[in-house]
């Protein structure tokens, strides 16, 4: 059964012979980019499996999942949290790989882009950030709280720039204006928020790394004890909290790229399945984290979380022995 | 009274009848063709009711409390139904009068007027959504004038109007376009030769005889405005109407707590098409069944003797 996808543990680029079945693979919509346009066609390339990729605010993929309205093979989102509720039903297992840390994209052209450029040099402290995004008339963007790990990260990472930069509470509430989880005019969809900044219609906007570096789009770098881009900070990270409009208390985690493939009802098998293990085999492998390095996400090792008997021998492989 | 030799029901069609001249064969063919049009008819209708089937199947009266009965839980409703009430006003006070001057066949250059209709109406709305933030977002000529108005383009209850006019005011304009070509000439001519003004020809002419066309179309603009979604989710993700509360409630919450949604849209937006299509089937019977009746009690002076 794993003869179907030996290769994929080696890292040579070679193309193989179409394989029959293919990976279906539903992830974050951060990941978009990397995985349509680099990640899918080198999995492609590489095992000759085909590839079709869904992508999506990664807690809806979790409730589709739930709900059975959708049935991937392979599920990737940002941070592990998405996956915790399908643990027993649909996987019994994780495996961490790469951070996606958070940054604050600015417009290039825009009132502040002269301030936004000395801070991102390293010419400005990091500290005068903050004062600036709470500046009247600044127009911020970010994503929603109750539906996108994004929007509660961008909100934890304020909290924490509170806890560890001693940025005043007033700055961060003038920042976060009336209502950080509610109806704050601050709020897009995730699919259209850089849209608005790369229109010019804000100031700046919250972002991934890696999409800032996708969209090339010019961004501040934020320290590392606040930026849940470092999974040794996570301890700290936790002391981070955000209440949701519907009342769930959640805490700060390190925003790192979690992958599992999908089983129970309705779950795919044969080569299907062969080929949802493959892309996973694949991700994990050094030839497809340095895709995921050269798209703006840093790379950590490979780390399982759950029950490592239950991991298919194939992905087995590329896991720390 | 029926001839002894020709029963008074029968099966077969009686060969002697005067109407029985078609050639043989045709008259299974009409069945066969009966019978196809009226399984396609059926077809297409349960195919499109489905849906809504499983909305039924699926919905539970737990999720509909729980949903709709939270804080706030209502509150999509009335925003969905106060923005397309204004949407509605602004189409129907802009777009009646471009629709009327585009059924007189009045305007220079109608057909480019017409494709330019159409086209907000082939874009897919979220590509409306994407455009519409370079043509009114807060840094162009248009945010600025807006801005000056203490208005703004996205993220308020004006962006969502804005929003639900570019996907429905397309419908209203060219049904109603339909609506006021299909009104005889014949009679406003002939009330404007009698010396009626043209808005009195309009107000007792047109406007009366298009009416129920006029409705159908404001019936479509409606359901469709109360749907919106696509340029919404781009240009105006708060204040959340019915379709932004299914969207985020789904992603919240999962399919079974968003279904509650789907279906107090259905109940605040179905009345209203409903009436108006009620209303102007009986409208049409009136129209089609009297005018021409009326027309010929007019005594018209004779155009030649005018001249």
């Amino acid at each position: 059964m794993a003869s179907a996808s030996p290769a994929l543990a080696t890292s040579t680029p070679t193309t193989h012979a179409p394989q029959s079945g293919t990976a279906n693979v539903a992830y974050a919509g951060s990941l978009l980019t990397v995985n349509e346009q680099t990640v899918g066609p080198g999995f492609e390339h590489a095992t000759g499996y085909s590839y079709t990729g869904r992508g999506a605010e990664s807690l809806a993929i979790t409730q589709e999942i739930i709900a059975g309205t959708i049935q991937p093979g392979v599920f990737e989102s940002v941070g592990a949290a998405p996956i915790k509720p399908l643990i027993p039903k649909y996987t019994t297992w994780y495996a961490s790989f790469a951070a996606s840390p958070i940054v604050v994209a600015y417009n290039p052209s825009g009132p502040y882009a002269a301030t936004f450029k000395a801070i991102a040099k390293g010419n400005e402290p990091i500290t005068k950030l903050f004062p600036l995004m709470a500046k009247s008339g600044f127009r911020l963007g970010r994503t929603d709280p109750n539906t996108d790990p994004q929007g509660r990260a961008f909100v934890l990472m304020l909290t924490l720039a509170e806890q560890k930069l001693g940025v005043p509470v007033s700055t961060v509430n003038s920042i976060l204006g009336s209502d950080a989880v509610g109806a704050s005019p601050q709020i897009y969809a995730e699919t259209s928020l850089l849209a608005h900044l790369e229109a010019g219609q804000l100031d700046a906007a919250s972002a991934y790394r890696s999409q800032a570096i996708q969209q090339h789009l010019p961004f501040v770098t934020l320290p590392a004890s606040i930026n849940l881009g470092s999974p040794s900070d996570a301890s700290a990270y936790k002391k981070a909290t955000l209440t949701l409009a519907n009342g769930m208390k959640v805490e700060g985690g390190a925003l790192v790229l979690t992958i599992t493939t999908i089983g129970g009802p309705g779950a795919p098998t044969g080569s299907d399945l062969q080929a949802d293990q493959a892309f996973v085999a694949f991700v994990l492998s050094p030839q497809g984290r340095a895709l995921y390095q050269k798209n703006g996400y840093t790379l950590l090792p490979v780390k399982l979380t759950g029950s490592a008997s239950s991991v298919p021998a194939v992905i087995k492989k590329e896991l720390p022995h | 009274m029926n001839r002894l030799d020709e029963p008074l029901f029968s099966f077969r069609r009686p060969h002697s009848s005067a109407r029985s001249t078609r050639p043989p064969g045709a008259f299974r063919l009409g069945i066969v063709s009966s019978v196809i049009v009226i399984g396609a008819a059926v077809f297409i209708w349960l195919m499109l009711l489905g849906p809504l089937g499983a909305l039924f199947a699926h919905l539970s009266g737990h999720a509909i409390r729980q949903t709709l009965g939270a804080p706030g839980g209502l509150s999509p409703m009335w925003t969905s139904l106060e923005a397309a009430m204004v949407a509605l006003t602004a189409i129907v006070l802009l777009g009646t009068p471009l629709a009327w001057l585009l059924a007189q066949g009045r305007l220079p250059f109608a057909r480019v007027i017409e494709v330019g209709l159409l086209i907000p109406l082939l874009m897919p709305p979220l590509v409306i959504g994407l455009l519409l933030i370079y043509f009114m977002g807060p840094s162009t000529p248009i945010g600025g004038f807006l801005n000056h108005l203490h208005l703004t383009a996205t993220n308020t209850f004006f962006a969502l109007v804005i929003a639900l006019i570019y996907e429905s005011a397309p419908y209203y304009i060219l049904g109603a376009q339909a609506a006021f070509s299909s009104v005889d000439p014949q009679l406003e001519e002939n009330a404007a030769l009698l010396g009626d003004s043209w808005p009195r020809v309009f107000r007792r002419i047109t406007l009366p005889m298009a009416a129920p066309g006029l409705a159908l179309a404001l019936a479509i603009a409606w359901a469709r405005a109360m749907g919106a979604f696509g340029a919404v989710v781009i240009i105006a993700y708060h204040p959340y109407g019915l379709p932004m509360a299914i969207w985020v409630t789904l992603q919240e919450q999962g399919v079974g707590a968003a279904l509650p949604y789907a279906f107090l849209l259905l109940i605040v937006a179905l009345p209203l098409p409903v009436l108006a299509y009620l209303w102007s089937a009986r409208a049409r019977a009136k129209v089609t069944g009297t005018s021409r009746v009326r027309t010929l009690n007019v005594p018209l002076p004779d155009q030649a003797s005018l001249a």
